[in-house]
């Protein structure tokens, strides 16, 4: 059976559905909302965004990289009305959406952490094209999580889909943290011990009842295959002991606000396909586990359609409705109530199509706004009235530094060309085909690893709060790696502008490249200063090097804005 | 993420660049008189039984004797016998109930003095909080061998952002990247920096300014740590000194640290790991405990000597102590309910022992203090109006849990 078609299907009878319904729409009711919000709390928006920052910030959060200077001039040229849903549409359709929804998936579902032993962590190319797999058929949210959950690693499983289970070294406690935290926005790490004082919606019961989906598993070495897998036990209650109050609990699973469930009578010697030994792993005829997947991943289950609009929110404006995202609770109402019920509403509607959802929340004006503040204001964050500086990631980081020197699209023009020459009838179609876009990331991937690691912050963190530190900028003053970014090499932007002989179109084309926007009138006579006494093509990148490094330390370039 | 330089290798590398400001002790000088932080931060959390509040020939006592200090009347466990000979000039809270026997729960709350996220650690918080007009060098800097343990990292520094992050200093290696790269001249990068300053005030104008302006103090830092990398040199100091603190990484660090607060780094923290002993945990904390104590005696000698230790606040705490009743492996477990936390220096009051636990330890007595009371103390010492709030844009936040107060009894 592939579940892969039907889902696709529907999600492109849900897509057109949605388009159908132009002017209502989920990016409508988002404006209407907010307006009356801001209107309530008197809070001033800003501008709507200029062509340059919405094309950059539009490319950074669906593609994960900023656009060429090509694309750019083409997008600012551009006269069409419909023009930024164009983009958007274009945006979604390109490879690079799956291969960044597969990084960014990555980072939210396994918060860079690893197991206690490394090498037992599921490569994470496997991983990734797991993902990127499932964003390219736009699979459900749900669809998705339930495989996440139900894999062991078994090949009739998807097997990659286990790192978030090996990546937590298959801990139960920790498993119930991350499941709670990550699929329903909820953290009952308090409740492991105690009833939260802090929160009255947090029971130690619930967590014991996540608990209790989890307890009886653990991690599985197969030293032979060389491969990590769950095992699992047929047997094994779980209690618990408030640490206040002294008072006792047993627990069956349990969702929070749910029944607890069961288990079925099996005849005894019967509870195991193949019982755990010293060597092998477990597998019981009824798993615990894998009614968790079958259980918890549905819009019927509180918080789940909420968290993934959340999410969705954050990945777009830079903070959830509900902040931190995973401390959804009483005393830590959203900011808009009204906004993230329209979105679970419409997750719910729409079968957690996270790609229709990105879409529509990428057509709000909201989205849309100016990063530059209203005059006179500075409105809070959680008003989203103006559009946050975000510190790019650190994925989004390499990409667009790769990019913004001319090594990423010189990498794939030579990818084309070899196509070209060896099969000239698959060029098109490569093109559009996540796989090979892939496989040529992947080349540049393994010869930047150095450029990544700078930016990437401690296992156990999301990229919710990505900040600069002084050891980032210590990294751009002076690592060799850097350096290697921005001096002449064959097909690189350097090469492009110092080829220039009228500086005034050099300025431009640097400032399209780097910053996404035409240069304003100083910037470029700057630009015509530094080169116009060089003559030949050497000496003018001897002389734009400085300037160049100078843009791409600048907070106009760190921050998604 | 291993790096790939030996300590010895980035020093002798340290050494022959060419071009440094010298390390100017002027400027010891002049930065030395402001308060400073130093915390010292027993990670996994130590057993207050075997160190500030011993019980010994009780049910839970364990096998060590307490043993008389230079305070009258008062013993600390025999694994500390360097520090008993300090004890009138430390101040010691044993009734610390900070009800979080957890790690990472444990490593942030005490050190936020708050459960709620999202609040600066003492150190960011301090670092902001003490800061001056024209400070350069980083306001927090942690130094720890490096370990899997990754949460001694977390927390750091919350809503006041990237500026007040705790820079990290591994294996007493200084952060990577602080050479010029070769083949650049001087010209060069000085209008790389032009470039990027003049872009980033360009960028000021029409946007939220605190993202840009705490990018912007990042490159300001990186410069300050470039000038005086000479700080990170140990080889600088005399074998004899070297041996003074310990070879091991807790004495090179309470070292290291000595030299950051001299330079002027307003806060540095120390991480001592491995105190995390569910078996054999009379074992472990004589192994802990030999090195803690005799460096914590030489660091305090020496501040106190360099006239450092009067506007020097020291802390050491864990994220929380280990309980009384002993595990069938020999261990102590995860223990919040009744454990100790000294102080010395700055603003503290000399030779006191502050709250008691019951005769089994198993329970505060009287004057029992929360992680929240330690918080406003720690401030109130360093001379912080801890019932001050942050305001940011706007938005006020109250500096130290207003539902708790400092600890007048400890407080000079």
């Amino acid at each position: 059976m592939s579940p892969r078609i039907p889902h696709h299907l529907l999600t492109l009878l849900c897509l057109a559905a949605s388009l159908g319904a132009r002017g209502e729409g989920l990016h409508n009711q988002i404006d209407v909302l907010l307006a009356k919000d801001w209107a309530a709390a008197k809070v001033r928006p800003a501008a709507m965004s200029s062509d340059p920052e919405f094309l950059r910030r539009l490319h950074l959060d669906l593609n994960g990289v900023i656009p060429t200077a090509a694309e750019t001039r083409a997008f600012l040229e551009d006269t069409h009305p419909d023009k930024r849903v164009r983009l958007i549409d274009q945006l979604l359709g390109r490879p690079e959406y799956s291969l960044h929804m597969a990084r960014v998936f990555d980072v939210m579902l396994i918060e860079r952490r690893l197991p206690a032993v490394k090498s037992y962590d599921v490569a994470v190319a496997a991983w990734r094209t797991y993902l990127a797999e499932a964003f390219a058929a736009n699979k459900p949210w749900n669809a998705l999580v339930r495989e996440v959950l139900a894999s062991d690693g078994s090949d009739e499983l998807q097997p990659a889909a286990v790192k978030f289970y090996v990546s937590r070294d298959a801990d139960p406690h920790q498993l119930t943290r991350d499941v709670g935290r990550v699929f329903l926005g909820a953290d009952l790490q308090c409740a492991q011990c105690h009833d939260d004082p802090r929160f009255s919606d947090y029971k130690q019961a619930d967590y014991f009842g996540i608990y209790a989906f989890l307890s009886r598993m653990s991690f599985h070495r197969d030293a032979k295959l060389n491969r990590s897998f769950i095992s699992e036990k047929a047997v094994g209650d779980v209690s618990f002991t408030s640490v206040f109050t002294t008072e006792q609990g047993k627990t069956n699973p349990r969702l929070p606000g749910g029944e607890m469930i069961a288990d079925p009578m099996l005849e005894k010697g019967k509870e195991y396909v193949s019982a755990p030994t010293s060597t092998a792993r477990g597998v019981p005829v009824y798993s615990r586990r894998k009614q968790l997947a079958e259980q918890m991943p549905r819009t019927e289950t509180p918080g789940f359609a909420r968290n993934l609009g959340n999410r969705l929110w954050a990945m777009m404006l830079g903070r959830g409705l509900v902040h931190p995202l995973d401390l959804h609770h009483a005393k830590n109402p959203p900011s808009h109530p009204a906004v993230l019920s329209a979105l679970e509403q419409w997750l719910v509607e729409h079968r957690c199509d996270i790609k229709g959802c990105l879409r529509e929340i990428a057509l709000s004006r909201c989205y849309q706004l100016s990063s530059e503040l209203p005059a006179g204001s500075e409105p809070m964050a959680d008003a989203f009235a103006v559009a946050p500086l975000r510190g790019l990631t650190p994925e989004q980081m390499r990409w667009s530094l790769l990019r913004a020197s001319g090594r990423l699209d010189a990498s794939f023009m030579r990818a084309e060309e070899q196509l070209k020459k060896t099969k000239p009838a698959e060029v098109e179609a490569k093109l559009k085909d996540w796989h090979w876009v892939k496989e040529n990331y992947e080349a540049l991937e393994k010869a930047t690893t150095t450029l990544i690691a700078a930016f990437t912050p401690l296992p156990g963190t999301d990229d919710s709060k990505i900040d600069p530190v002084v050891d980032h900028a210590l990294f751009l003053l002076n690592n060799p790696k850097l350096m290697d970014l921005i001096k002449a090499a064959p097909g690189t932007a350097f090469d492009r502008w110092s080829a220039f002989t009228n500086p005034a179109a050099m300025a431009e084309d640097v400032y399209l490249s780097i910053f996404n926007r035409l240069p304003l009138a100083d910037e470029a006579a700057e630009v015509v200063k530094i080169v116009s006494a060089t003559k030949t093509a050497k000496d003018r990148a001897e002389a734009l090097q400085p300037l160049v490094w100078g843009l791409l330390l600048s907070a106009e370039f760190r921050f998604n804005h | 993420m291993q790096t790939s330089l030996t300590r010895r290798q980035a020093i002798a590398r340290l050494a022959g660049a060419a071009g440094t400001a010298a390390f100017a002790p002027s400027a010891i000088a002049t930065s030395a008189r402001r308060k400073q932080l130093l915390v010292l931060f027993l990670s996994g959390g130590a057993s207050q039984l075997e160190t500030w509040d011993p019980k010994p020939g009780t049910k839970f006592g364990g096998p060590f004797r307490a043993i008389n200090t230079s305070l009258d009347g008062v013993r600390i466990g025999e694994l500390l016998p360097h520090t008993a000979k300090i004890m009138h000039r430390l101040a010691v809270v044993r009734s610390v109930n900070s009800n979080l026997p957890d790690h990472e729960k444990g490593h942030y709350a005490i050190q936020a003095g708050r459960l709620a996220p999202g609040y600066p650690v003492l150190g960011s918080a301090v670092a902001n909080l003490l800061e001056q007009p024209g400070d350069v060098l980083p306001g927090y800097i942690t130094l720890r061998r490096a370990g899997p343990k990754a949460y001694t990292d977390t927390g750091d520094a919350g809503f006041l952002g990237a500026k007040y992050e705790g820079v990290r200093v591994i294996d007493g290696l200084p952060p990577e990247n602080l050479m010029v790269p070769a083949g650049i001249n001087a010209a060069a990068l000085q209008s790389r920096d032009a470039v990027r300053r003049a872009a980033d005030q360009r960028f000021l104008r029409s946007h939220a300014k605190a993202p840009i302006n705490g990018y912007s103090t990042t490159f300001d830092q990186a410069r300050a740590l470039m000038q005086r990398r000479e700080i990170f040199d140990l080889q600088a100091e005399s074998p004899k000194d070297i041996e003074r603190y310990g070879r091991h990484d807790f004495g090179k660090n309470c070292m290291l640290a000595r030299r950051l607060l001299e330079a002027g780094v307003p806060c540095v923290r120390v991480v001592h790991f491995d105190w995390d002993a569910h078996q054999d945990n009379f074992y472990w904390h004589q192994m802990r405990c030999a090195e803690f104590d005799r460096t914590f005696v030489t660091l305090l000698d020496d501040l106190e000597q360099r006239g450092m230790l009067e506007h020097t606040l020291v802390v050491v705490t864990g994220e929380m102590g280990r309980t009384p009743q002993i595990n069938n492996l020999g261990g102590r477990d995860h223990w919040g309910r009744a454990w100790s936390v000294a102080m010395a220096g700055c603003g503290i009051k000399q030779g006191i022992v502050h709250g008691a636990t019951n005769d089994l330890g198993t329970e505060v007595k009287e004057h029992e203090v929360g992680i929240g009371d330690l918080f406003h103390t720690y401030l109130t010492a360093l001379g912080i109006d801890s019932s001050a709030d942050y305001d940011l844009n706007g938005q006020t936040n109250p500096i130290a849990d207003p539902a708790a107060k400092p600890i007048k009894a400890v407080l000079a």
